[in-house]
């Protein structure tokens, strides 16, 4: 399929900063079927936690989230049964029970003078004990802002409600989206794809991406991640945009433009680095296939189905709106599209048909789109 | 830029702060996340030069940006000084006419 036929010649003549980036996700194919129950959670202003049955497409109960809307990042607990939300004004974290809208924990992160967000970036270990964000704190003068050094912090779940931080270690700037590793290590997408290990606070490179070494040919990578949703393969990835030029003259005209990713192995902590299809729409949120790896779903205002190995586009089917993320059913057969407005957009991961709509009472705006496994 | 030609003196400070060390400099800042003084180009062009690569409709987008706080100073900031601001318009789709400008003391 001629992809570039289909979005328009999009001449690249200019495009020295490609500020439109994306964020990944990821996938794993073990844990993905047959779950007891499967539902797509989300979050919707002026704040609420929507449990939809993946089956039905119905929203089975909605939960009252405290403070004001902001940002509805989620992450889910190994077993399914809490969904953790960043609210108020990106500041909070609220555990629910998502079989009963029960919170079962709280955290303010701010305190004081000393205002704390996280941007996006939330985390729970994979034995489901602790919880992790990345704190941005800036103190409130008087007369000026204190701008502080980011952090992770370290809380234990089984603190409940009104939970401090028990640990905190200094972490670069620009970190958003974070994820857990079954070897003890949290991977922190920033600059670079980073680790730290939230008992020591050692960190080390997983994935370099701004600092990446691959000579004057290629251009540094604009590498965001904005909504990984990788849990249901166990995975976390990293998109970005790089170019290959043909001289050090670095003529934009004739680059070589790529989509690429770091996709981390949440079970080993390694990362995989490649060009995986041409940079020629954009994409905000890439899900892996959780029946095939080589295959990679990614969403913006088209819902796009990707051959990695063959570095080829296979389908693109247009989009009613934007939509920031997406996400899959366990068996692999449908994807949900979500974010930015108040309906998610369902359809067939085969031939990316759209087969239904979810309609959400208010606007999702940066909210993720995460999907729960219970297993009884 | 290498065919305009400053005509006044905050041009030619503008021509002066972007030389190649400091075009270096601001890379780092390349992702924009949280409040920042940027003008992240996204509302004009997109990184094709064309405008198929934008958000659509705007409305979508609308407080994708402001709860964000990714482009300030085109919509309010929601995550900090204006969070009351889309109160009461859950679906900025259908209810941007609610949607008012940021009027500071009350002007």
């Amino acid at each position: 399929m001629n992809v570039r036929r289909l979005i328009g010649t999009a001449g690249l003549a200019g495009a020295v900063s490609i500020a439109a980036l994306t964020s990944g996700c990821a996938t794993t194919p073990g844990a993905s079927v047959a779950a007891a129950e499967e539902y797509l959670l989300t979050v919707t202003r002026p704040g609420q936690l929507h449990v939809i049955d993946v089956d039905t497409r119905a929203i089975v109960r909605s939960c009252d989230i405290p403070g004001k809307f902001g940002s509805g990042a989620m992450t889910v607990a190994p077993d399914g049964r809490v969904a953790y939300v960043l609210s108020n004004m990106w500041e909070d974290v609220y555990g629910f029970d998502v079989r009963n809208c029960e919170i079962v924990f709280s955290a303010r992160q701010s305190a004081g003078d000393i205002k704390v967000k996280s941007f996006q970036s939330l985390a729970v270990s994979t034995d489901g004990k602790e919880l992790y964000t990345v704190q941005n704190p800036v103190r409130h003068l008087p007369d000026r802002l204190e701008v502080l050094e980011p952090r992770l912090a370290v809380f234990n779940i089984a603190d409940g409600l009104d939970a401090k931080a028990v640990r905190t270690f200094p972490v670069k700037r620009r970190i958003t989206k974070i994820a857990a590793t079954a070897t003890g290590e949290v991977i922190l997408g920033g600059a670079d794809v980073e680790a730290v290990d939230p008992r020591t606070g050692a960190t080390r490179v997983v994935t370099a991406l701004a600092n990446w070494e691959r000579g004057p040919l290629w251009l540094p990578p604009d590498a965001f991640a904005m909504h990984s949703q990788g849990e249901h393969v166990n995975e976390y990835i990293m998109p970005y945009v790089t170019a290959k030029f043909d001289s050090e003259e670095w003529n934009f005209d004739t680059a070589e433009w790529w989509w690429g990713m770091s996709r981390v192995d949440l079970a080993t902590g390694e990362a995989e680095q490649m060009e995986i299809f041409p940079f020629e729409f954009i994409v905000f949120n890439f899900i892996t296939d959780p029946q095939d790896p080589n295959i990679l779903y990614g969403s913006f205002n088209t819902l796009s189905k990707h051959d990695i190995a063959k570095k080829e586009t296979l389908a693109v089917q247009d989009l009613d709106h934007t939509y920031y993320n997406l996400n899959i059913s366990g068996d692999g057969r449908t994807i949900f599209v979500g974010g930015a407005s108040s309906d998610i957009s369902v359809h067939d991961a085969a031939t990316l048909a759209k087969i239904g709509s979810i309609e959400l009472p208010g606007d999702m705006s940066t909210s993720d789109l995460r999907i729960a496994r219970i297993r009884n | 830029m290498k065919h305009l030609k400053s005509m006044n003196k905050k041009a030619r400070m503008i021509d002066a702060a972007v030389s190649p060390a400091e075009v270096e400099e601001v890379v780092a800042m390349q992702t924009v996340v949280g409040c920042t003084a940027t003008v992240d180009p996204g509302w004009e062009i997109d990184p094709f030069g064309g405008l198929g690569s934008l958000c659509q409709p705007m409305e979508a987008d609308l407080y994708g940006c402001a709860d964000a706080c990714w482009w300030p100073a085109q919509v309010p900031d929601t995550m900090s000084s204006y969070p009351d601001w889309g109160q009461g318009v859950d679906k900025a789709d259908q209810d941007w006419r609610k949607l008012d400008g940021i009027f500071e003391d009350n002007d």
